[in-house]
């Protein structure tokens, strides 16, 4: 990545540093003040505040699915049914049996990294999109599971995951003489912190040996193998990460939410994921999160423009559903088009504009 | 002039943009009439125009429109204009509870509610916002106050109907024994009445032999499930929505079979009838709101707003279900205005004041309507009826069960 000129490092741990001049770190404290003061802003606008903490919270699935799909070029389609088998483990875990919340979701993650291991395994023989088409069958077993195994729920088809409770008594479902976390502003921070180190975690992931074994697995897997990365090892380790980071977005979604549905996992859920890494730019984390916020911004975008104009076009703002969808297919058409490399080169262009103008390269 | 248009499309998107973010409280929505002292009551309604359930919710929003409509036009509530506001939610999660959590911020004091999904998905926070939830969802789980303090629904619940059903083929049968298959949604909307039913069949020592069947989503025809589990039925009793329905109907009567076929209240209707065509003839339907074609002393009302018995009857049964439910909300607000005597009134007091509404009265459409503190159900009995050339005809008046 070009950074600009007359910038050199003398030490290593220089070279190695994520902000290397000036420019980066303003927009970095520009970015985290405005992460702060979003939620005082929106405390008066439920409508886009719980749109932003829903970007935050799915976010940490796409991000997931960008280490598996981004950089180790496996197709995966099974996004939504790992969203669900986080939210039903922590739901059994933290609600039904009485566990702490934070220890639900953490077991939510350990579940669904080893579930997605395990359907990882066709990744050891199939390529592209036999691959996907496994995935895919992975969503559809995974949720037909959700549906018909009646201990999950309980046999009542939808299972209670209780909000955390800071300060009193933890198994009490009331919460009595503590403060219950179930507002979408108390939300925003949590998702917020977690998104935040997963970004980190991720980021830094790539910075290693294994991250950069994920990137030649992706880019020529033969000669990786040849090289001795054990492709077959780090494959089933793409879609542990992917499918455990998956399992953490569901088990946060369903302590926000409090009630878990097998409705939120179909696959339409993981369409979308896959549209938004595509949208932000296959290949960088930061194209994961553009990704994320720019799909959910644009479909609660279209659902206001609805409600506006009901007045003047009647029938156009009852057909949102429908244009939700038709902007979601042009999005996507438009960005392979126009910029395929996703929202993250657009940003990069950008920064690149006013970093070298006048001149253009 | 490539510069002058992207300095145009620059400006114009930030336009946008800022009309829609800024414009937070009078999106969408039955606005107040012009030169009114009394506040507005907001209610919040999601409605599936264009999902899976989009076929009964179509007229079900609007029979719930137009009695706003319809009583805003008559002065309102006690004078308060009635501010709808709604939005198709697609039979989407997590755009129903998006749409919740936006009216609810907006002031609504209640809200109409749709489906299962929905309905379970807000169960949690309609009970810790307080807002009372009105479904057109009729399971068993939203009667008991203790467990779900704030869901009402106007209707029958579903392990009643299935209790009034049993009851009718016992009595039918008079004592000899009898199959009958539940062909059911592959969902807990279909598998809701089961075990009530079979707990009621046991209580009552019915000679009744009852298989409960699922119905594959998205199945294009039901032969294997009637040759295999619902082989040698008398009886097929559909808890189904009704184009699935119409479907399963087809089969029946195609392969010779002469069990006669119940729908349970979501599947009877003219859509099943249009659907099922000539395998419609003879089907008995649990209807506790009557049909357009009833001739009902209430449905004078939405024969005049609507323009004609004509027009209501393209309406469908399920806009006459719609209005009343909103009657029945509307009824509700009026008792907490009545309580509150002109001061405010929030969730807490309408969903008071719904636990009061007693024997309320749709004019012949369905039995009187009542609430209480212990029950969230409005109805607990239930007419059948049957088809006859096409048209929906009363056959049982009540069943007690």
């Amino acid at each position: 990545m070009a950074s600009a000129t007359g910038v050199y490092h003398t030490t290593y741990r220089r070279d190695f540093a994520l902000r290397h001049t000036r420019a980066e770190w303003v927009r970095l404290v520009l970015l985290v003040a405005g992460a702060i003061a979003l939620p005082y802003y929106l405390q008066d606008n439920a409508f886009w505040l719980q749109a932003a903490t829903r970007f935050l919270v799915f976010g940490i699935a796409v991000v997931g699915l960008m280490v598996l799909t981004g950089y180790t070029g496996l197709v995966s389609l099974a996004t939504g049914a790992f969203l669900g088998v986080g939210a039903f483990t922590t739901a059994n875990v933290a609600s039904r049996y009485g566990w702490p919340v934070p220890v639900g979701i953490l077991v939510a993650t350990l579940v669904a990294a080893v579930i997605g291991a395990f359907f990882g395994l066709p990744a050891l023989r199939l390529k592209g999109l036999y691959l996907a088409i496994t995935t895919l069958a992975a969503q559809y077993i995974l949720l037909y599971t959700f549906r018909n195994w009646d201990y999950l729920t309980d046999g009542a088809g939808n299972i209670a995951a209780r909000a955390p409770c800071i300060g009193g008594e933890s198994g009490n479902k009331l919460c009595t003489g503590g403060t219950r976390l179930d507002s979408d502003f108390a939300w925003y921070w949590i998702a917020l912190v977690c998104l935040v180190v997963v970004l980190m975690a991720v980021r830094n992931l790539f910075r290693t040996g294994l991250g950069r074994a994920l990137i030649a697995i992706r880019d020529q897997d033969i000669a990786a193998e040849v090289i001795g990365v054990h492709v077959g090892r780090y494959k089933i380790l793409a879609f542990a990460i992917a499918c455990g980071l998956a399992g953490f977005s569901g088990a946060l979604n369903a302590h926000w939410r409090n009630v878990v549905t097998w409705e939120r996992y179909e696959i339409n859920e993981s369409f979308l994921a896959v549209a938004m890494i595509i949208i932000g730019g296959l290949g960088s984390v930061a194209g994961a999160v553009y990704g994320a916020g720019f799909m959910i911004w644009l479909e609660s975008f279209i659902q206001r423009m609805g409600q506006e104009f009901r007045t003047t076009f009647e029938d156009l703002g009852l057909d949102v559903p429908a244009l939700q969808l038709f902007a979601f297919g042009a999005v996507i058409v438009l960005f392979l088009l126009l910029e395929p490399r996703g929202l993250a080169r657009l940003w990069q262009r950008t920064k690149d504009y006013f970093r070298l103008w006048p001149f253009r390269y | 002039m490539h510069r002058l248009a992207r300095k145009l499309v620059l400006f114009m998107s930030l336009a946008l943009l800022a009309v829609a973010c800024g414009g937070g409280d009078d999106g969408g929505g039955e606005g107040a009439q012009q030169g009114e002292s009394k506040d507005p009551i907001v209610v919040g309604a999601i409605f599936d125009l264009s999902g899976a359930t989009s076929d009964v919710g179509t007229p079900y929003a609007q029979g719930i429109q137009d009695y706003v409509k319809f009583k805003n036009g008559k002065g309102g509530l006690d004078g308060h204009q009635i501010d709808l506001k709604f939005s198709d939610f697609a039979y989407k999660v997590p755009n129903a509870e998006q749409l919740y959590s936006q009216y609810v911020q907006e002031g609504a004091v209640a809200f109409m509610g749709w489906g299962t999904a929905d309905t379970e998905a807000l169960r949690t926070r309609v009970t810790s916002d307080e807002i009372p939830f009105m479904s057109a969802s009729y399971a068993e789980t939203l009667v008991n106050p203790e467990e779900t303090p704030f869901n009402f629904f106007p209707g029958v619940s579903y392990s009643n109907q299935l209790r009034a059903v049993l009851k009718y083929i016992g009595d039918q049968e008079k004592g000899a024994q009898a199959k009958v298959a539940f062909f059911h949604h592959d969902s807990p909307f279909g598998t809701s009445p089961l075990e009530d039913g079979q707990k009621y069949i046991e209580e009552n020592k019915l000679k009744i032999e009852m298989v409960a069947v699922k119905m594959p989503t998205g199945a294009q025809d039901f032969n294997p499930q009637l040759q295999n589990e619902g082989a040698g039925a008398k009886y097929v009793v559909i808890q189904n929505v009704p184009s699935p329905s119409a479907k399963l109907a087809q089969n029946v009567r195609a392969s010779g079979s002469a069990a006669t076929i119940v729908c349970m209240n979501w599947c009877g209707d003219e859509i099943f009838v249009k659907g099922a065509g000539d395998a419609a003839e003879g089907v008995i339907a649990v209807m506790p709101f009557a049909p357009p074609t009833a001739g009902a002393q209430g449905l004078e009302d939405l024969i005049a707003f609507t323009g004609g018995q004509a027009n209501l009857e393209a309406k469908t049964l399920r806009y006459v279900q719609g209005w009343f439910t909103m009657a029945t909300m509307a009824e509700g607000i009026t008792k907490a205005l009545a309580a509150a005597d002109g001061g405010e009134i929030t969730g807490v007091e309408v969903k008071a004041a719904l636990e009061t509404v007693k024997d309320f009265e749709t004019g012949g459409v369905s039995k009187p309507i009542t609430f209480s503190e212990t029950n969230h159900a409005g109805l607990q009995s239930t007419p059948l009826y049957v088809v006859k050339g096409g048209k929906f005809e009363k056959l049982v008046d009540e069943i007690e069960i």
